[in-house]
């Protein structure tokens, strides 16, 4: 089933991308070979250096990949940032109606599906609010809605829990979970937190650094929902901190 | 600004006034205030204008530079031109005034997307803000505080444009009207004149650039 490529949202075969830089074009992304199984939770961990974010926006074309084949087997991808990434000069609601405005949605229905994703991250109360007025996760949950609103087949999420506090991180990811199972998408989270990527992910993609290369993929087959306090869930932490130790 | 208002009224009860035109005074103010207003708007038009299409283009780095040498010329020394092409007339000032105020609009606007942080950048792409729709609703919002910033140096530029060039044109205005009283030393009805100035930009600033910047600041931050 790994091997079959109509099943898969997203490979990439021999990817490499670099930098221009002032004087010489620096190798970010080495020999990129790797595939997203359709509806699977993905993530990558590595070092800083790795080119995770970088990998991220060759995926979605927001940057070129010098050379090797990218297959986009998703109808429509969306993200959410690190640092929430949120318009400040739009209210919650219409940051996150922002993409079915640009597709032309009309304003009614648009701020009634707006509406139903502030809903399901538990914002509705605050759709008059802007990004400024909103904590950390609270932004990050309007960039959740956000990328829910355009109903992606791809989310892409760039270290969305580390820019946030224990607490606040474990409700959204339990509230992530859940989003999982109702849509179906497929999920590609650069993840530096190993704990967090073992809880959430069903492969871990394991990047070296200098240049950004695949040193690893590590299929995680712990039954959901996931016990973070049992045996083997720490085995595979432990492992997967010893991986990503010796490519450090 | 409280200290100007006391000096004026000081002044004014004490009857150091008292030998001033008032109607040539004010008319003299208005008209520059007028000047610089329909400047300032010409210049906003074009400088915005300018530089969300040339943010937007993918000539943003190449341009930088040129628009850099082009904004440190010294207005005054191509005012010839404008007297030349124009003669001594209102639209002489209004554009020389413009050719002064664009400068920082446009720099400010295009500063602005250029530093624009890439995961915003990206964010708009995502999400669909893609090709000219990318100008009205993204990169014209993002730069709403630089328009603001640009605006007020751009302004305060102009003031001395506008009544530079009064001065040079003897073309009506504040800047002709203290030409023609006594220069040699400061008479009253420059002083007078000087007065209506401050006050029309310290009103000005309150109730215009205040709010804005304060909204703008606010809303804005990261």
């Amino acid at each position: 089933m790994l091997n079959d490529p109509s099943k898969m949202t997203l490979v990439l075969s021999r990817v490499n991308a670099s930098f221009a830089d002032e004087e010489k074009d620096v190798l970010a992304l080495e020999d990129i070979t790797l595939s997203v199984p359709q509806g699977a939770f993905v993530s990558i961990a590595g070092p800083s250096g790795a080119g995770k974010s970088t990998l991220m926006r060759v995926i979605l074309g927001l940057m070129p990949h010098t050379s090797g084949t990218i297959v986009r087997n998703f109808s429509r991808a969306a993200m959410v940032f690190q640092n929430y990434a949120l318009f400040p000069w739009l209210s919650a609601l219409e940051n996150v109606a922002f993409g079915l405005r640009m597709q032309g949605v009309p304003r009614q229905e648009r701020e009634h599906i707006g509406r139903e994703k502030l809903k399901e991250v538990g914002l509705e109360h605050l759709e008059n609010h802007y990004p400024n007025a909103l904590s950390g996760g609270q932004r990050q949950r309007v960039g959740l809605a956000r990328a829910l609103a355009i109903s992606p087949d791809l989310l892409i999420m760039d270290e969305p829990f580390s820019n946030l506090d224990t607490i606040t991180a474990e409700a959204l990811k339990a509230d992530l979970l859940k989003i999982w199972r109702s849509y179906g998408m497929t999920i590609l989270m650069v993840n530096h937190l190993i704990p967090d990527a073992v809880e959430l992910s069903d492969n871990i993609i394991v990047m070296g650094a200098h240049p950004g290369r695949v040193e690893k993929t590590v299929p995680i087959n712990l039954p959901r929902p996931r016990d973070v306090r049992g045996t083997q869930f720490f085995t595979h932490v432990d492992t997967l901190t010893e991986i990503i130790r010796s490519v450090s | 600004m409280a200290g100007v208002m006391l000096v004026a009224l000081l002044l004014a009860a004490s009857g150091y006034f008292g030998a001033v035109e008032w109607f040539a005074l004010i008319e003299a103010v208005l008209h520059t205030t007028y000047r610089l207003a329909l400047a300032y708007g010409i210049a906003l038009l074009l400088g915005v204008s300018i530089a969300l299409i040339v943010g937007w283009s993918p000539f943003a780095d190449a341009l930088f530079p040129v628009f850099d040498v082009l904004q440190n010329v010294p207005s005054f020394a191509l005012i010839p031109l404008f007297i030349y092409f124009l003669g001594f007339t209102d639209q002489m000032i209004i554009f020389f005034a413009v050719s002064s105020i664009v400068w920082p609009i446009l720099f400010a606007v295009l500063t602005a997307i250029k530093s624009a942080h890439t995961d915003l950048n990206d964010a708009a792409t995502i999400f669909g803000a893609r090709g000219l729709r990318r100008i009205p609703f993204y990169l014209a919002p993002l730069s709403f505080p630089a328009i603001l910033t640009g605006s007020i140096v751009g302004i305060a530029i102009g003031w001395e444009s506008v009544i530079g060039a009064e001065i040079i044109a003897s073309a009506g205005g504040f800047g002709a009207f203290i030409k023609g009283a006594d220069v040699s030393g400061i008479s009253q009805a420059a002083v007078a004149g000087m007065l209506a100035i401050l006050i029309i930009v310290f009103v000005v600033n309150r109730l215009v650039w205040a709010p804005l910047l304060a909204e703008s600041s606010k809303r804005y931050a990261e």
